[in-house]
């Protein structure tokens, strides 16, 4: 690999700060339901998916680290929650186990199809992690989609939990393939082997007929058209600030501590 | 969910070639769900080359004392006591391989 010039390592910088947070805060958000999930086999599942999530954030943060020369764990702690740059699907508190698994189903579809996309990456370490991380993700659509169909089978109440979060989730999780600022450069470079618009599209190809499948609500044709919103990455809400406080507890006890 | 929740016995295989050990067991209400939780709790640590998941319902179970642990002395039935050594060296020579320096031990 050649190596990249100034403009393309920032575009690619970005492209790894949205995938690195994705992954961390998901797998944040998720780890609370560790001791209070529905059944205590899930109990461990669901903590064991969302220590997943972080390891391959780490993965993606060391990525970054290695790129701009800063480290990791600065990187994943030491931002204020403004300069976090995840999805809007990522901004939401945990809230119920209906809205966890519409929100796991949502981002664990779009989250395929990007490493799938990825794994033919022009920039070789990204295209590495990718084909890596698919090894593990295939477990995770397996089993929220599982509990898609569970849900969604399992009841009046269950169901119409289910499908009002799949309603509410709908716009945020557009997001996760919101525009970046260096989309052409990282498209023009072939480290992104295809638009994010177009990866949006065939995302859609894919969970609207399984949604049908279920009997679930479907996005209308106006919302299919409708594209992410441009600050689906840089909008942050109270819930997430929250969560920024939680998660730099530790770190931020004392600066600079070596753990 | 728990009352229809099943048991799920899970033997798991540390190495290409070794025995199934038994592991535990996971609660789940059908064969999907007991293979997503058998993967969670044996073998997330990379620690299971291959997990077996067998409901408890399947498992012959045999415990009658009269039949494992009969009142008689069986001691005859064991193989110690018995001087196998020149025997099965008289039987590799016969066979030519002498010294293959295997199961040349005296048994029990």
């Amino acid at each position: 690999m050649s190596e990249l010039d100034k403009v393309t390592r920032a575009c690619l910088a970005e492209l790894l700060l949205a995938l690195a947070d994705d992954e961390f805060v998901l797998g944040f958000w998720d780890s609370e339901w560790t001791g209070i999930a529905p059944i205590l086999e899930e109990d461990v599942a669901m903590s064991s998916v969302s220590q997943d999530e972080i390891g391959h954030a780490k993965a993606f943060y060391e990525l970054l680290a290695g790129l701009t020369g800063e480290n990791a764990d600065e990187i994943a702690f030491g931002r204020p929650p403004e300069a976090y740059r995840h999805a809007a699907l990522m901004n939401h508190a945990r809230n119920d186990w209906a809205f966890t698994i519409a929100r796991r189903y949502l981002y664990e579809t779009a989250d395929a199809l990007r490493l799938e996309s990825l794994a033919g990456s022009s920039h070789e370490p990204l295209a590495n992690l990718a084909v890596k991380m698919r090894r593990e993700e295939t477990y995770h659509l397996l089993h929220f989609d599982l509990w898609l169909r569970r849900l969604a089978e399992g009841g009046e109440d269950s169901r119409q939990r289910l499908s009002a979060m799949l309603e509410r989730l709908w716009p945020d999780a557009q997001a996760v393939f919101a525009p970046l600022d260096g989309e052409a450069c990282l498209l023009a470079a072939g480290i992104l082997p295809e638009s994010l618009e177009s990866l949006r599209a065939r995302w859609l190809e894919r969970v609207v007929p399984r949604l049908e499948e279920l009997g679930l609500p479907v996005p209308t044709a106006a919302q299919r058209a409708a594209k992410p919103r441009t600050d689906g990455r840089t909008q942050r809400t109270a819930d997430f600030t929250w969560l920024h406080g939680e998660f730099t507890t530790v770190s931020g006890s004392e600066a600079g501590a070596t753990w | 969910m728990a009352a229809r929740d099943r048991v799920w016995e899970v033997f798991r295989q540390e190495a290409e070639g070794d025995p199934m050990i038994h592991g535990g067991s996971v609660k789940a209400p059908d064969e999907e769900l007991a293979t997503h939780y058998a993967r969670e709790f044996y073998g997330r640590r990379q620690e299971s080359e291959r997990l077996w998941i067998v409901p408890r319902e399947a498992i012959t179970e045999l415990d009658d004392p009269d039949l494992l642990k009969p009142p008689f002395d069986r001691s005859f039935k064991r193989p110690g006591g018995f001087l196998i050594k020149h025997k099965l060296e008289a039987a590799k020579t016969r066979a030519g391989t002498a010294g293959s320096g295997e199961a040349e031990e005296t048994a029990e």
